[in-house]
């Protein structure tokens, strides 16, 4: 890298001042650091901080309101993916951007503006095949089709693609979430070798043992902010933990008057296994009591309240309500014994947007609103009027399309659903309050609360420190596919935060 | 060709469907009075001809994950203009149907991509619009085409099975396959049709791809109507909804995958000669035509079953059981794989 291509700090990527709104929240309120080629440059913050938006910014996808990226010495308008692509800024995205119907080759062209016209199968293969050995693919033809491959094998693959081009920064947002220890390790060494060669590498990760390791630099967002720039050799675990949280005490309580294993076992799951996703897993769950699953994406949490919910064929698990058996692998017997699921994407498998609230709200008790199979309107009007009430919604929307109100109404609108069931006896709950703001959030937080008073028993799964404190008497930690700990109650959040991110490992054990 | 290769949905349907009713085709002798003759080979060639690009149309933008219904509308307007304004010489009709059918395809493709707005719904409404347009320009009348020697070149026989409209169709179906399997505009077009997200954050430009599949999609509805104006010395201006059916039908016999992302313009071709044979047999067998519509759901049917996601996760977890059957040891008297 000569230096006419790096700014006058001697860095090849800076940002300044970057400013981003969605609507009333501001996702992102001035964030400015700077990556040196052959830097490893790690981005850190809880969910949140406004690490995705950055990225986002960055890769060309989204447009920032305020601020300066500077690619080299020039001022960059970064509008498109394609106009990033040309100011050689390479993504690895958050989500899985292969596509499953294409073959591994056409896939490590997919997008690459710099590809020719007319497939050249002779002279790229042999450049496919160096690229994939690399990431520790050797094994994989070709000419294979990305839907026969496992989902690790399928996020190397993206890898692969945007090591292969050529790009002064490469930018990998939560690379490894889905991966396991071997195929990570590839990943490592894949950066490691592309920083040597001068490239800058933008790192966001979830996994703080894997920061400290693999990186120069880290940069830790908090609410939109950047809190600090720092070199790694200053950092620890546990300092960079506080800079995420801040000085905020975060304690998990023992709620008073609450005594874990007073009342009748309810929910009892030993043994599942997800392959490939969860090695075992075992709890057992009693009523009146908020249970969660701490993990971040790819830890196995979502994956296990599936399960229980029968969602997913290839489950096995030993799983029993009030002592009766429950086979694995079916919703519907799932529901039947009682066990109701809200997914984390309400859109897609939970609300009929384009259908008022009422009907959303009434939809799961059709038949105690009906009267032989007839829509019984004093039933239905009562009902209705119930559920509002306990939902804290308001009672003139409810002719409204579902899809007209906010995410957090929204969701209120799907967890409502399954209150007030005396046919329910327990409540699954995937990342209740994805995606709804901190007023929604409160209140779906009370409902669930106040569902769990009344003897329901709640188990849900999420990411988020601040929600895992306020909601749950009892928090199982996971960290890639394996439960950690379980914490009843008197937990920091610290040491919480610090499992999910960083798996069982004492401080002993560690390098730092 | 590997078994694994053999075993995907876009080569093992357009196989098994062309396979079947060319055996069929090839057996008739044995099993009615009917002889076979070239002449029946050239005629399966005709019935390709006459559906083959409005099939390969809609398949293109199947494989992009949309659904073109406006096909039948521009093939019909396509004949009419072809008519009308080729009456001094061919050419100019030729022009003016694919003018015609490439402005329909833009104007549909700029809606859909830059409106993100569902395809179904817009292509409907501009084929029933369309069929108005061409009533319009026809006064609701059948039209004839007074140049003889452009209708008697387009079907004369070439080499014993073929006539020049067949050969051209052909030929734009291998055009069609070397561009989806060769070139990087194909392989965005199947991209955008496996996972429209993933592309985009790839980096294609999923909106310019589009218009473009709307716009081929159009010219091969118009010149598709052309070839047929030319053949019947007339144009029609409703040809009913019988010809989309076909072209679906013979979609999903090519293997072209309904959520799109799957299938190319050789599976195609397999799906649609599967679908001239068996109108070819029929006629040659001299059955009724129901034999036709209930072969066609039969096999359309089965499809669709081979295809449901819901029988492949049935088939995971039918598998998982059976593993976890045999690899735990059983208690005394439990059925193996049965859960505890």
């Amino acid at each position: 890298m000569s230096s006419a291509s790096t700014t006058a700090g001697g860095e090849l990527v800076r940002v300044d001042g970057l400013v981003k709104s969605y609507g009333s929240t501001r996702a992102v309120r001035g964030a400015s650091f700077g990556i040196a080629p052959g830097e490893i440059h790690a981005l850190c913050g809880h969910n949140g901080a406004g690490k995705s938006t950055v990225v986002k910014m960055l890769s060309g996808q989204e447009v920032p309101d305020g601020g300066t990226i500077r690619v080299g010495a020039e001022v960059v308008d970064l509008r498109s993916r394609q106009v990033a692509q040309r100011g050689g800024i390479a993504l690895v995205d958050q989500e899985l951007s292969v596509v499953p119907t294409l073959t591994v080759a056409e896939n490590l062209l997919l997008g690459d503006i710099q590809a020719s016209w007319i497939n050249r199968r002779r002279t790229s293969g042999e450049r496919f095949r160096t690229l994939l050995d690399r990431v520790g693919l050797g094994h994989v033809g070709l000419d294979q089709r990305l839907s026969e491959l496992g989902i690790g094998e399928r996020q190397l693959i993206e890898i692969a693609r945007a090591l292969g081009q050529d790009a002064r920064l490469v930018i990998l947002d939560e690379p490894t979430a889905t991966l396991s220890d071997v195929e990570s390790a590839y990943v490592y060494t894949a950066v490691r070798s592309v920083a040597a060669a001068g490239c800058a590498v933008l790192f966001v990760s979830h996994r703080l043992g894997e920061v400290l390791d693999l990186s120069d630099r880290v940069t830790v967002m908090r609410d939109g902010a950047v809190v600090a720039t720092t070199p790694v050799a200053d950092l620890t675990i546990d300092s960079l933990i506080l800079q995420m949280l801040g000085e905020a005490p975060h304690r998990l309580g023992r709620r008073t008057g609450r005594d874990i294993e007073g009342s009748a076992e309810v929910l009892s799951v030993s043994g599942l296994t997800v392959p490939g996703r969860v090695a075992t897993f075992d709890i057992t769950l009693r009523a009146g009591r908020v249970y969660a699953v701490a993990g971040q994406l790819g830890s196995g949490a979502s994956d296990v309240l599936r399960a229980i919910a029968g969602l997913v064929p290839a489950a096995t698990a030993g799983i029993t309500v009030d002592g009766v058996t429950v086979p694995a692998g079916r919703p519907a017997a799932a529901i039947k014994a009682g066990i109701a699921f809200v997914s984390n994407d309400r859109k897609a498998e939970g609300l009929f947007l384009d259908k008022p609230v009422s009907w959303n709200l009434l939809a799961t008790r059709l038949p105690h609103v009906t009267r032989l199979g007839v829509l019984d309107r004093r039933r239905w009007s009562a009902a209705l009027a119930a559920l509002i009430d306990l939902c804290g919604l308001d009672g003139r929307r409810a002719g409204h399309d579902v899809g007209s109100l906010s995410g957090g109404n929204q969701q209120k609108v799907f967890v409502g659903r399954c209150l007030g069931r005396d046919d329910v006896r327990v409540l699954l709950l995937d990342d209740p309050t994805r995606g709804v703001d901190v007023g929604g959030r409160a209140a779906i937080h009370a409902l669930l609360r106040d569902a769990a008073d009344r003897g329901m028993t709640v188990l849900f799964s999420s990411t988020d420190l601040e929600e895992l404190l306020d909601l749950a008497d009892v928090v199982v930690t996971m960290h890639k596919g394996v439960a950690v700990r379980r914490h009843d109650g008197d937990t920091a959040g610290s040491v919480l935060l610090r499992e999910m991110t960083h798996g069982a490992a004492t401080v002993t054990e560690e390098r730092r | 060709m590997s078994a694994r290769r053999l075993g995907r949905p876009e080569v093992l349907l357009p196989t098994a469907a062309a396979g079947l009713t060319v055996t069929a085709f090839a057996l008739l002798p044995a099993y009615t009075d009917a002889g076979l003759s070239s002449f029946d080979v050239y005629n399966t060639f005709q019935i390709f001809a006459r559906l083959g690009l409005l099939a390969l149309a809609l398949g293109l933008t199947m494989i992009a994950g949309e659904f073109d219904l406006s096909v039948v509308g521009t093939y019909a307007l396509g004949g009419m203009l072809t008519v009308q304004a080729g009456q001094e010489h061919y050419a100019y009709g030729l022009l003016a149907a694919v003018a015609a059918g490439a402005a329909i395809g833009l104007v549909q493709g700029g809606l859909i991509a830059g409106l993100k707005l569902p395809s179904m719904p817009v292509t409907l409404a501009t084929y029933i619009a369309l069929l108005g347009l061409t009533s319009a320009l026809s006064g609701g009348l059948t039209k004839t085409y007074s140049n003889a020697a452009v209708t008697l070149w387009v079907d004369r026989t070439v080499l014993t099975y073929f006539s020049p409209r067949s050969l051209i169709t052909l030929g734009l179906f291998v055009l069609a396959a070397v561009v989806l399997s060769l070139t990087r505009w194909g392989r965005e077009l199947r991209a955008i049709g496996g996972d429209r997200r993933a592309s985009r954050v790839a980096g294609v430009r999923v909106d310019r791809l589009l218009v473009g599949t709307f716009v081929a999609s159009g010219v091969l509805s118009a010149l598709g109507g052309s070839l047929l104006s030319f053949s019947l010395g007339s144009a029609n201006p409703d040809p009913g909804v019988q010809p989309l059916i076909v072209a679906a039908a013979a979609a999903l016999l090519g293997g072209v995958s309904l959520t799109g992302g799957r299938g190319n313009p050789l599976g195609l071709l397999g799906g649609i000669m599967a679908v001239a044979l068996l109108t070819e047999i029929v006629t040659v067998a001299a059955l009724p035509a129901y034999v036709t519509q209930l072969f066609f759901a039969g096999l359309l049917g089965i499809i669709v079953v081979i295809d449901a996601p819901d029988l492949h996760s049935a088939l995971v977890r039918q598998r998982t059981r059976l593993r976890a059957g045999t690899s735990r040891p059983s208690p005394a008297g439990a059925q193996p794989g049965s859960q505890t």
